[in-house]
């Protein structure tokens, strides 16, 4: 019984109901083995396979890219009915969209920066899934300070040779394109030296190295670059806008701006309703969680901001409402988010009791583990695309006017 | 069944110059000086500025065009209420608001069109005595109570932080029948065996008393006919929703003045607000404020939608507002330093309406008890 979604002009509330139809009829049956709870774990080839087919199939429904261009494999919708689709998937739990990469943060760059040529070439095949994309912002010395990017491109014959490391590159395994961050004028200040490339993950000398996330699951991984050529097609906008770029890039990826082609990064998104389902199956000081004070109001607290969450996207709708601060509900979207799955998924954890302790593997963990897995994936989340500590340093910055901290 | 809120909260274009002309007037008419000056005034209002608000409409803002209102909605009232929470506007408003909510709940249509006319043109001032010496403002807990005695009753019982209680004209109380069932009654006063003792108030830009029936006699014609229980919880449902979004404009003013202070503020040749141990704790604030004020218009466009399904989110708005309105006071004295400890600064204005406003109508960790109960056990009722 959520606010957000139930009164809404008719053509919405009806394609709603279509979209939920498809969903409920074509969802994919759990395949009886552990699918990844987010795009950071994906490890094998059955995982990615069984994804990439079920955004094929979203995509051949003709639920991808509502908002797109029609020139561009996507439907040129202007009814925004994008968000829609992604309300719906998450409603009912299906798997996370494998290319989340392409389709929330690279398609939605490339179709603000690209040339008419490079949106041709790109979008539908992000859209599709037949091309796969990972990002190369992140260094083991640029994290945070991300225009600090080491990794060089530098001018060759028919285009560049690219030299560096890139690291926390998901999906980088089954890409067959990155969009890549790199400095291509040392001589020039940190920020005017970047570029940014859409790269050729099979190039020569490109090496793809994977990394173990603390849930001890791989599909997070490293990426070296000896000299690795690409064309000079590759570079998006204008030499020296990277930095630019990237921050477009960012908006996206933190949910500050609408464009996505489709779907969600998680597929075990976590809610309240999940929480109480729980509590009442949990037992924990010889009573169910659900009759502990202390626990029913923590519950009802994270329902409260759950529930803000859903009214303050209503509330970006209506710029009326939204006008003494314009910025701050976008700019704040992905912290606000971030955080309140992680407090959500360790209260799963508290709710749990002894039993959270169960991992994969013992017979009597709890839903696979679920929790504790969701409380650990949560940190990717709140660490990824700008950690929350940066993401306060914005707001306090952008939208309260405080001087920047040095 | 809870009412969905309107994906556009029904906002027009009319709320927005509403919104304009409340900001534009209270910021002319209403400044901490004279928030101080009538902090020490007997009368605790200023009756110039409530003539004045009644002439604009905004008394009898809510209340039904035929009993003398402007017959506007609740998101309308929640945007004036914010611009009187920004500048901590002492008046009667929220006193009389809540006895016209109780009266067209449950007075009968002569009740209504004998006293909504006055209260709208603020030549009465109402109030409402819920809350009893066990400290509880939920309807279930009123055990005043009133006894039939020839051809009227007889009334019973302590009411204590009884809003506006000494200047109003109309108190509507709760009170049990010998049945166990609630009725209202609208008393004018001053009343015989109506004993009104102003209460000191920590909070000096709010006047309340409390109200005493010792054997009060009053006339049938003051029992309001609507049921007790449910026209008093409607009540509450809008009065939670209305003093939300009071608190979010106190709160947003806190952040604003306190944000302003440590831009201004040098300290080890910067300005605090560089810091990042000042700067995450403002951040931390906008976001609690902006979800209150979400929270506040959820409400406002709620009931504004369907009254019967907007309990979930006036319990929601006041439990948020109590909780972040607190952090910002207290967050706003600790970052202003020294100065915020003193008498000077103007923040302990709006720390001790922060106090007064968590605990009335109910606290957030009670209004969380009732959402729990919802949530968890399918029902209204605690457990």
């Amino acid at each position: 019984m959520s606010a957000a979604e139930e009164v809404e002009p008719g053509e919405i509330a009806e394609f709603r109901r279509e979209v939920r139809a498809w969903v409920g009829a074509n969802k994919p049956a759990d395949p009886g083995w552990k699918l990844p709870q987010t795009f950071l774990e994906v490890e094998s080839e059955r995982q990615f396979e069984f994804l990439r087919a079920w955004q094929r199939k979203l995509f051949d429904a003709g639920y991808l890219g509502l908002d797109w261009p029609a020139e561009y494999g996507g439907q040129g919708d202007t009814l925004k009915r994008q968000r829609v689709v992604s309300q719906e998937l998450n409603r009912a739990r299906a798997p996370f969209l494998v290319n989340t990469i392409g389709l929330q943060w690279a398609g939605p760059t490339i179709l603000a920066h690209g040339s008419e040529e490079q949106k041709r070439r790109y979008l539908r095949n992000i859209l599709s899934a037949e091309e796969i994309w990972c990002q190369g912002f992140s260094e083991p010395g640029a994290g945070s300070d991300l225009a600090s990017v080491q990794t060089r491109a530098e001018p060759a014959a028919d285009g560049w040779l690219v030299t560096g490391h890139k690291v926390w590159t998901t999906l980088a395994h089954y890409s067959k394109w990155m969009i890549l961050l790199a400095r291509t004028d040392p001589t020039v200040g940190k920020y005017a030296g970047l570029s940014y490339f859409l790269f050729p993950m099979d190039a020569p000398g490109v090496t793809v190295q994977p990394l173990v996330k603390m849930t001890g699951e791989g599909g997070f991984n490293q990426v070296i670059f000896e000299r690795a050529p690409m064309p000079s097609s590759a570079l998006l906008g204008r030499l020296g806008e990277g930095w630019k770029i990237a921050m477009t890039t960012l908006t996206f990826e933190r949910g500050a701006a609408e464009g996505s082609g489709g779907g969600q990064a998680t597929s075990s998104a976590e809610s309240v309703k999940r929480l109480v389902s729980l509590a009442r199956r949990a037992h924990r000081d010889g009573r169910r969680a659900a009759d502990d004070p202390v626990l029913r109001d923590r519950i009802a607290q994270l329902w409260i901001e759950e529930e803000a969450l859903r009214i303050a996207a209503l509330r970006m709708r209506v710029p009326a409402l939204d006008s003494e601060r314009p910025l701050a509900l976008r700019l704040m979207n992905k912290l606000v988010y971030s955080e309140f799955n992680q407090r959500l998924a360790e209260l799963g954890c508290e709710v749990l009791g002894p039993d959270a302790a169960l991992w994969l593997g013992d017979p009597c963990a709890v839903d696979r583990a679920e929790w504790p897995r969701a409380y650990m994936n949560s940190f990717g989340m709140t660490i990824g695309g700008g950690t929350s500590e940066i993401q306060r340093n914005i707001l306090g910055e952008r939208v309260l006017g405080l001087p920047k901290s040095k | 069944m809870r009412t969905p809120i309107p994906v556009d909260f029904g906002f027009t274009d009319e709320h927005a110059l509403l919104r304009q002309e409340a900001r534009r007037f209270f910021a002319e008419r209403v400044t901490m000086a004279d928030v101080r000056k009538l902090a020490d005034d007997p009368l605790g209002h200023d009756p110039g500025l409530w003539r004045e608000m009644a002439e604009l409409g905004w008394v009898g803002l809510v209340l039904p065009e035929a009993h003398g209102g402007a017959g506007l909605g609740h998101l309308h009232l929640a945007l004036v209420l914010e611009e009187m929470g920004r500048r901590l506007v002492p008046s009667p408003l929220l006193a009389t608001l809540w006895a016209g909510f109780a009266l067209e709940a449950a007075g009968s249509e002569e009740q209504r069109r004998r006293f909504a006319p006055a209260l709208a043109a603020g030549t009465l001032l109402g109030s409402l005595a819920i809350c009893e010496p066990g400290g509880s403002w939920e309807p279930h807990d009123v055990a005043g109570t009133a006894e039939p005695s020839e051809g009227g009753f007889v009334l019973r019982g302590l009411k204590t932080h009884v809003l506006a209680g000494a200047a109003a004209g109309l108190v509507v109380a709760p009170f049990r029948e010998p049945s166990g069932e609630l009725a209202l009654f609208a008393v004018e006063l001053p009343a015989p065996g109506v004993s009104v003792a102003p209460e000191v108030s920590v909070d000096p830009t709010r006047r309340t008393a409390r109200v005493a029936f010792d054997g009060a006699r009053v006339a049938a014609s003051a029992r309001l006919p609507g049921d007790g229980f449910q026209a008093l919880h409607a009540t509450c449902v809008r009065a939670y929703a209305a003093l939300a979004a009071e608190m979010v404009g106190g709160a947003d003013s806190v952040l604003e003045t306190t944000r302003e202070y440590a831009v201004q503020r040098k300290q080890f040749d910067r300005s605090i607000g560089s810091f990042q141990g000042v700067k995450y704790p403002l951040v931390d604030l906008l976001i609690g404020v902006e979800m209150a004020r979400s929270h506040a218009y959820g409400a406002a466009a709620a009931l504004d939608a369907d009254p019967a399904g907007a309990e979930t989110w006036a319990r929601m708005a006041k439990a948020l507002a109590s909780d972040v309105f607190a952090t910002a006071v207290r967050k706003g004295v600790q970052l202003h330093g020294g100065y915020g400890f003193t008498w000077d600064c103007d923040l302990h204005f709006y720390f001790k309406r922060a106090l007064w406003a968590r605990g009335t109508l109910g606290d957030a960790a009670h209004h969380r008890r009732h959402l729990a109960a919802d949530l968890i056990d399918g029902s209204g009722d605690p457990a």
